[in-house]
């Protein structure tokens, strides 16, 4: 890491007008307090503070060497009363020098400055101390900042694997349960069985070959669902019945892939299957508010339990509607009077 | 003659019960007695027309296999049909002869018919009946969500969240509801076992309590407790159960 006051030179003129304004207080408050005639506090003050201005970028090197993550805080404090009794006398030896050469070794200079020395030493620990400090806070907050920013991408870098991750998988008990059909049917109606077989391998199709695909088509998603529902309809027979309302225009428009068919086999899953009552699924696809509204609606049982994986499937689809396009707004379940609801709200690029 | 074994097929997919009874035409000592969709029918035609051998799908409308079976008396000789391979040790606690795993061979399928026939001529010739092939101890924790019951012959599905409280009835466990009772063949143990431990604590020997039911823990006596449920009841709280609620509530 680079010392924080040098930088840019924004930071060192911060600097240096903080060291002026120090140097300005000083030589008013002594000229106030002490005889001194105004030349010497005036010249004692430039040199003085600009030494430990000087003295103050070069604490850079003790704090860089002395990290609070690996060191002990015994040998922290040590070292930096340590250095900073060092410092302040090193400080005290050169302004003295300093002075005592532009001054012409005058006497009352002498005890001027050794009447003021224990201050002086004070001033020069102090400051020390405080420019020390400021650097420990500038090293914490610039790693506050860039853990931030590291978990920052992490989280981006989640989002896109939880998305990944939250993409369609194929029940597999709908495949054993689709290929038993198929074996009953293959003794009873071949047609029937080479049809159904037909249905599956598209249906299976458009599932893979998505897999690597974001967005697709309303209408190829549209498709997809009435495959799937037709292989569920040869296994149920008359149980249930799909019925849909697509505004035409909206065919074209891009969703998210195989985020349509969930829903359904949602319905499927704890309406027909947990009932002996006859189901009705509905889709509707309409324009509102420049968004694509889908609504899936179908009637259960409301006496009947679900066993388990209520809403885990549900929670999937909202939670990669609020990933894709980072908005929580756009997911809403109704249940009520022996209907269930789910409508998607989809943002029309 | 040889007496025909009576089958009876219980499975909610038309072409699923095709199958099997397809397969099963190829033997002439087994008469199919019934069909049906779901577990209720399921429980009437058991009772009706008491079966030998009874093939069973576990995912079905209104109440599962194993459901079934918990509210059957004497149970049949029972042969799983399923897409699910994840039951099939659950499935073998309750006695099942054969866990077909859809979709199934015929050979497979025979195989397992006449497992079920040698099983039934054994029984008939008063040999043992089956002993529990295993007894796994479920190490895959799965909580109950609802439970069956029979009244009569109606059978009531109820959520578990519905239950107030259980208690212990010599063989049987007495739940109570809101709305009832009803007596269950089953153990405090199993119930301690299966009902979350989020939900349930078990109290005493004889009780288990919903923690959303407790109203407040009374002090009878030195070392004496009682809960106070919402409605007003009284149960009887162990030192043991003491010392778990005040674990619980910390």
């Amino acid at each position: 890491m680079e010392n924080p006051i040098l930088e840019n030179v924004k930071n060192l003129y911060v600097y240096i007008l903080f060291w002026i304004f120090i140097t300005i207080i000083y030589i008013i408050l002594l000229h106030w307090e002490s005889q001194v005639d105004l030349g010497t506090v005036l010249l004692d003050g430039v040199v003085s503070f600009s030494l430990l201005g000087g003295l103050g970028l070069s604490a850079w090197y003790s704090v860089k060497y002395l990290q609070l993550d690996n060191s002990r805080a015994f040998k922290l404090i040590f070292s930096h009363v340590l250095s900073g009794l060092i410092a302040a006398a090193v400080w005290l030896f050169l302004s003295y020098s300093v002075l005592l050469f532009v001054l012409g070794g005058e006497t009352s200079f002498k005890s001027f400055f050794s009447n003021t020395l224990p201050w002086r030493f004070l001033i020069g620990l102090l400051f020390y101390f405080m420019i020390t400090l400021f650097y420990y806070i500038f090293i914490i907050s610039k790693n506050l900042q860039e853990k931030n920013l590291k978990e920052k991408e992490l989280r981006n870098l989640v989002t896109e694997a939880e998305l990944r991750s939250l993409k369609f998988q194929i029940n597999p008990h709908f495949i054993f349960n689709s290929l038993n059909s198929i074996s009953a049917l293959t003794d009873i109606n071949r047609e029937r069985s080479k049809t159904m077989v037909q249905k599956l391998a598209d249906f299976l199709r458009y599932s893979l070959q998505n897999s690597n695909r974001d967005k697709n088509s309303l209408d190829e998603e549209i498709k997809a669902v009435e495959l799937y529902l037709g292989i569920e309809k040869t296994r149920f027979g008359d149980k249930f019945e799909f019925a849909k309302e697509v505004d035409e225009t909206m065919l074209n428009e891009l969703i998210p892939t195989m985020i349509l068919q969930p829903l359904f086999e949602n319905a499927i899953k704890h309406a027909v299957y947990e009932t002996t009552d006859k189901i009705f699924i509905k889709l509707k696809c309409k324009e509102e508010n420049e968004m694509l509204k889908i609504i899936v609606e179908n009637n259960f049982d409301c006496e009947s339990i679900s066993k388990k994986g209520t809403g885990l499937g549900l929670k999937i689809i909202e939670n990669r509607l609020s990933l894709f396009y980072n908005r929580n707004d756009l997911f809403k379940v109704e249940k009520n009077d022996g209907l269930f609801r789910v409508t998607m709200l989809i943002p029309i690029n | 003659m040889v007496k025909k074994s009576k089958v009876l097929i219980v499975d909610d997919e038309e072409l699923a019960r095709t199958i099997i009874r397809k397969y099963l035409a190829d033997f002439d000592t087994i008469e199919i007695v019934g069909e049906c969709g779901n577990g209720f029918e399921g429980i009437k035609m058991i009772n009706e027309n008491k079966p030998d051998i009874v093939f069973l799908d576990i995912q079905m409308p209104k109440i599962s296999g194993f459901e079934m079976l918990e509210l059957i008396e004497n149970p049949p000789i029972i042969i799983f049909t399923t897409a699910y391979d994840k039951y099939a040790l659950k499935a073998f606690e309750v006695n099942a002869v054969d866990y077909l795993l859809k979709p199934f061979s015929h050979e497979r399928f025979s195989e397992s018919v006449n497992k079920a026939i040698t099983l039934l001529k054994n029984k008939a010739a008063g040999s043992k009946p089956v002993e529990k092939l295993v007894n796994y101890n479920s190490s895959q924790k799965e909580y109950l969500e609802r439970v069956v019951v029979k009244d009569g012959t109606k059978v009531f599905v109820i959520p578990c969240n519905k239950i107030k409280y259980i208690e212990a009835q010599d063989d049987y466990v007495m739940i109570y509801f809101a709305s009832g009772k009803f007596l269950k063949q089953k153990t405090m143990k199993f119930f301690e076992e299966h009902l979350s431990e989020k939900e349930f604590i078990r109290v005493h020997r004889s009780y288990i309590v919903a923690l959303s039911q407790i109203n407040k823990i009374e002090q009878i006596q030195k070392d004496s407790y009682q809960i106070i449920l919402k409605d007003g009841e009284k149960i009887p709280v162990s030192k043991t159960g003491y010392s778990k609620l005040k674990k619980l509530l910390k």
